[in-house]
């Protein structure tokens, strides 16, 4: 059990003027699984290489339970990576994959052998020792070098885009696997991902990186219900940004004077909330909230429907189930219902 | 046309050069090796020459003097070259200069490596002048042997300078496809830096280091050039040996040089194939 502190951890490539990274921060509690989200090039996989030892950091901290291991070589760290393209040795065979970290910690063959079968029993690939990685599938490869991980017991996991190179169908039987293996061995664990699907099937926490700078720290539910900005919004599927002005209790715009939840901010801003959110054909009694909209454009999106709507001259988009499309048509007017937890108001 | 027919037609011309000329080539030392000649009139083949060969001490010496030449520079060269690659696939300051003039021997023939060889290590090469002149030995002739000399060091050294960029270039371009990151993983895992070199990257550039070395010996093996040039005159390398015998004013020497020519080619044919059995277990095993 290892507590993760990554202090202003900041990267300039030689011959860079920006950097890579800019003092990133995080607090990553023993025995958690986080996620550190962003699109590519956004400084994930350098921020990883960092904490992994692979790459030096231009200044700043990373800390393994209150104790700097800068300058700890990568293979003393307990830190263990396994990359997105699994990078198996691809001349040995599965069963010397797995037992490689033993071997280099000169641990007896014996031995090894014992505890590669334990652990290929784990990820559920007890016969495939002999084989050589090329004879795998992409799901088997992964879990291979997931086992050439875990058996060096590491103080730190990190894992690289863990999910996505995987098919639809292997990837929650993936997530479960690493979840529980994760949770069984109580290790730390970093992955880093641009699918903010992937972060929020997988994380206790995600950490949102934009532009080499940490946008937001929080639980997954929190990037849908409460995104700082809008481009954090954005990143996770946000589409209705409205300008307008809080008083904390009432938010005025285009739209009308909508209520606000409690512990909104205040003074001018954008009101955002999620398509998901919005309630079509609802009679709320009370009339808080309620708008008339027309339907500008129907999207069938195969599992769901999206609604382009416009409320006055103000464009906002709703999902609706896809079974529901023979409801709507082009042109129809109808009320729309925005609850007002559902309201959120960004800088 | 169908598709196996353009293809029979396109590789016609560099067939036709293969088979006429090699196997043709082959074919005529062959016979002559097993006393076929119809020309001077030897018309029932027999093993004479290779007996005659084989009975030879000097064949024996040639021939280890020969293995040792082709091993002994193999080696020196594949491991010399394997960390110049090491060093060049670092980024630094001047790697683009470095770099070429790594590779710049390349273009330069082995003929003229080796007589500039010989003007710098012969007992009255520059070398040996340099030292008399700065008082390090009495007189030209006590600089020690270092080209006609019984151990081949100036065979080995010319050899040795012309092959490290030739497999430092495969080797490169193999590390440099392969990437870090097979690395980065292996230190990750608790693997040292001689370990990672050890376990991971000499087994992934092994077949490139592999192919460019199999191509050195069998070069250093069979050539001529360099021993003639460099080499002692007894015992000389099996090449120059059969050469000495193909000039003999003798005709009848012919079939010797012939039967040379040919162990010459089995050998290297042999030792190669052990060398890629030995050498893929050890390192890859």
């Amino acid at each position: 059990m290892t507590h993760v502190s990554i202090k202003d951890l900041t990267k300039v490539y030689p011959g860079a003027t920006d950097p890579s990274l800019d003092r990133l921060s995080l607090e990553i509690p023993s025995g958690e699984l986080t996620a550190l989200l962003g699109p590519s090039g956004c400084g994930k996989t350098t921020t990883m290489k960092m904490i992994a030892g692979l790459l030096e950091p231009t200044s700043g901290d990373v800390a393994f339970d209150g104790r700097s291991v800068l300058n700890d070589k990568p293979e003393n760290r307990g830190v263990v990576m396994v990359f997105q393209n699994y990078l198996l040795f691809p001349y040995m065979s599965v069963a010397d994959n797995v037992g490689f970290g033993l071997k280099m910690r000169k641990i007896p063959a014996a031995e090894i052998k014992r505890r590669v079968g334990d652990m290929l029993d784990l990820v559920k690939l007890p016969d495939l020792g002999n084989r050589k990685p090329s004879a795998l599938s992409g799901g088997q490869q992964q879990r291979v070098a997931l086992a050439r991980a875990l058996i060096v017991q590491p103080n730190v996991l990190l894992l690289d885009e863990p999910l996505s190179n995987l098919d639809a169908h292997l990837r929650f039987e993936m997530r479960d696997l690493i979840r529980s293996l994760q949770q069984d061995m109580g290790i730390t664990t970093i992955f880093v991902t641009h699918d903010q699907e992937e972060a929020v099937v997988l994380a206790d926490r995600v950490a949102l990186i934009l532009d080499g700078k940490m946008k937001q720290y929080d639980t997954p539910d929190m990037f849908y219900k409460r995104p700082v900005d809008e481009a954090t919004a954005r990143f996770f599927g946000g589409h209705n940004f409205i300008q307008g002005v809080s008083d904390g209790r009432m938010f005025d715009s285009a739209l009308g004077r909508l209520v606000l939840p409690d512990g909104a901010t205040t003074g001018p801003g954008k009101l955002t909330f999620r398509p998901e959110n919005v309630r079509i054909w609802h009679n709320e009694t009370s009339g808080q909230n309620t708008l008339s909209a027309t339907i500008n454009d129907i999207i069938y999106l195969g599992t769901q429907t999206r609604l382009k709507l416009l409320v006055g001259e103000t464009p906002i988009e709703a999902v609706v189930n896809p079974n529901e499309i023979e409801r709507f048509t082009t042109g129809d007017s109808l009320p729309i219902h925005l609850p007002k937890s559902t309201l959120w108001v960004i800088a | 046309m169908s598709d196996r027919v353009k293809i029979f037609l396109l590789l016609l011309p560099a067939m036709t050069i293969i088979v006429v000329l090699f196997f043709g080539g082959l074919g005529i030392g062959l016979m002559r090796s097993f006393n076929y000649m119809p020309v001077i009139g030897l018309t029932e083949p027999d093993l004479s020459a290779y007996v005659s060969v084989f009975t030879d001490r000097e064949f024996y010496l040639s021939f280890l003097l020969t293995f040792h030449i082709a091993f002994t520079s193999t080696v020196i060269s594949s491991i010399l070259a394997i960390g110049a690659a090491l060093l060049l696939r670092r980024s630094f300051v001047g790697r683009g200069i470095v770099n070429f003039l790594f590779q710049l021997n390349l273009t330069v023939p082995h003929l003229v490596g080796a007589i500039g060889m010989l003007y710098l290590f012969s007992q009255s090469g520059s070398f040996a002048r340099l030292a008399h002149e700065f008082g390090m030995i009495q007189r030209p002739s006590d600089f020690p042997a270092l080209v006609f000399d019984p151990y081949a060091i100036g065979i080995i050294l010319q050899y040795v300078w012309k092959e490290i960029p030739f497999i430092g270039v495969i080797v490169l371009a193999n590390m440099q496809s392969i990437g870090e990151d097979y690395e980065s993983v292996a230190r990750s895992l608790g693997a040292s830096k001689w370990q990672t070199f050890r376990f991971v990257l000499l087994p992934l550039i092994f077949p490139g280091v592999l192919s460019a070395s199999v191509m050195v010996f069998a070069f250093t093996f069979g050539a001529y050039e360099i021993p003639a040039i460099l080499g002692a005159n007894f015992p000389a390398a099996l090449p120059v040996l059969a050469y000495r015998k193909y000039t003999d004013v003798d005709l009848a020497a012919r079939p010797e040089a012939m039967a040379m020519a040919i162990i010459i080619a089995l050998l290297s044919a042999v030792m190669i194939y052990f060398y890629v059995r030995y050498s893929r277990r050890r390192i890859r095993g």
